[in-house]
């Protein structure tokens, strides 16, 4: 019962922030951005100290590459495409991405921008649309049942940024290991089953 | 368009998902994904894995200046620091069967590039590097042509974008993602029928098994160091 209590009152939270995004897409509401902001900026930095522990600065500048990218593209956001947490994760993703190929020692010639941009899709059908929901709901409670082990490897990969190689090095694993890891929970989280 | 068998191995579809994958790599799943629609609904579930994973993160509260320095630059924001016109603009001058992800190099179409004979049956042209020393280019083997049998000692991320070509292990065709690692030996034969044309990602040097071509190792090996 506290469990769904808990669903309950993180669904409704969700709500109540995409209503405070359709209000910076219409009204340019300041008001409904501050909330966006007090929401999600620490959440942000939190991910960019993941990554870069101690770093605070480098965690500011992404709140305000990402959040300036929210303001902007507010009206642009597609709730049929990802909900309103994984908008923002993909910002943030994306705007890491930037961020560390501007600031590496390594110079690449590929410009990310084209790679991660949204990605256009006809718009999923009804379908397909109650297949991600279903997805999500199992990806949600999955998580809480992962194996220590592999939650882990999902941490390391998903917010420090890990390469596999990384991991592996960091965690004393064969490469191989980390790999089956990965694979074994995506399965338990069942993404990629197709219904 | 034909169903698409071949595709990136979940962990490096995982990988794209975080954000962790070196950027050629990357641009080859970019690539297949402007192909495959089944595997960009994979990708909005990994993404929302990521983003289930934020939210279990323990909040790092933000400072009220840094709310302030970010409500006080609001105002001067305009489009244009995304890049969202550029690409706009991009997108009307560029072929269309130039693949978006692909277009920061290709910009007239492929047969504006300045082609290189690699053999009789093979042409390339290197769009770039990247910082782990990785190469990405594009082949073109002429129909039924084949490549010199090789093997890799580093890993090859191939995608094909026309046409189609076959090996020891299969058939393969428009959209399709191959891994190969520095095990796998292999013969690739394009289709009788039409040139192919693959994006190529290798992140070792060749090496070529033929009894004849292994002479030219050493110097495939120098060029690479270059």
């Amino acid at each position: 019962m506290a469990f769904m209590a808990h669903k309950r009152s993180s669904e409704d939270k969700l709500t109540a922030l995409k209503a405070c995004l359709t209000r910076v897409a219409e009204d340019r509401d300041r008001g409904a951005f501050a909330e966006l902001f007090n929401h999600y900026a620490p959440l942000i930095r939190a991910y960019s100290l993941a990554r870069e522990p101690g770093a605070d600065l480098v965690a500011d500048e992404l709140v305000q590459e990402v959040l300036s990218r929210v303001w902007l593209k507010a009206d642009k956001y597609n709730e049929r495409l990802a909900n309103l947490n994984t908008w923002i994760f993909t910002l943030a993703r994306n705007c890491r991405i930037d961020y560390l190929r501007r600031n590496s020692r390594y110079v690449t010639e590929i410009d990310p921008t084209d790679i991660f941009n949204d990605i256009e899709d006809e718009g999923p059908g009804p379908f397909q649309q109650v297949q991600q929901t279903r997805a999500e709901e199992s990806i949600h409670t999955g998580l809480k049942q992962l194996p220590q082990e592999q939650a882990e490897i999902l941490r390391k990969v998903y917010l420090e940024g890990k390469t596999h190689q990384q991991t592996s090095d960091e965690l004393k694993l064969p490469l191989g290991t980390v790999k089956s890891r990965v694979r074994l929970a995506l399965k338990k989280l069942e993404v990629l089953i197709e219904r | 368009m034909e169903k698409i068998s071949n595709h990136p191995q979940q962990e490096l579809m995982a990988a794209y998902s975080a954000g962790s994958l070196p950027l050629s790599q990357a641009l080859c799943i970019s690539t297949h994904l402007e192909h495959c629609p089944e595997c960009v609904r994979k990708l909005q579930r990994l993404d929302h894995v990521g983003s289930e994973l934020m939210q279990q993160l323990k909040p790092a509260p933000a400072s009220s200046e840094l709310r302030d320095k970010l409500f006080a630059r609001l105002d001067s924001l305009t489009e244009d620091s995304g890049t969202e016109d550029s690409v706009e603009k991009v997108d009307q001058d560029a072929d269309s069967a130039v693949p978006k992800c692909l277009r920061q190099f290709v910009d007239e179409g492929f047969d504006k590039l300045q082609w290189k004979r690699v053999s009789a049956d093979i042409q390339s042209v290197q769009l770039c590097r990247d910082s782990n020393g990785a190469r990405v280019e594009l082949l073109k083997i002429r129909p039924g042509g084949s490549a010199i049998k090789h093997t890799h000692l580093g890993d090859e991320y191939t995608v094909i974008l026309e046409g189609g070509f076959s090996d020891e292990s299969g058939l393969y065709g428009e959209g399709d993602f191959l891994f190969r690692d520095n095990s796998d030996e292999h013969t690739p034969v394009a289709t009788q029928h039409r040139e192919c044309l693959c994006l190529a990602v290798t992140e070792g040097p060749i090496q070529f098994t033929g009894v004849f071509s292994r002479l030219l190792n050493p110097f495939v090996r120098r060029n690479f160091a270059l």
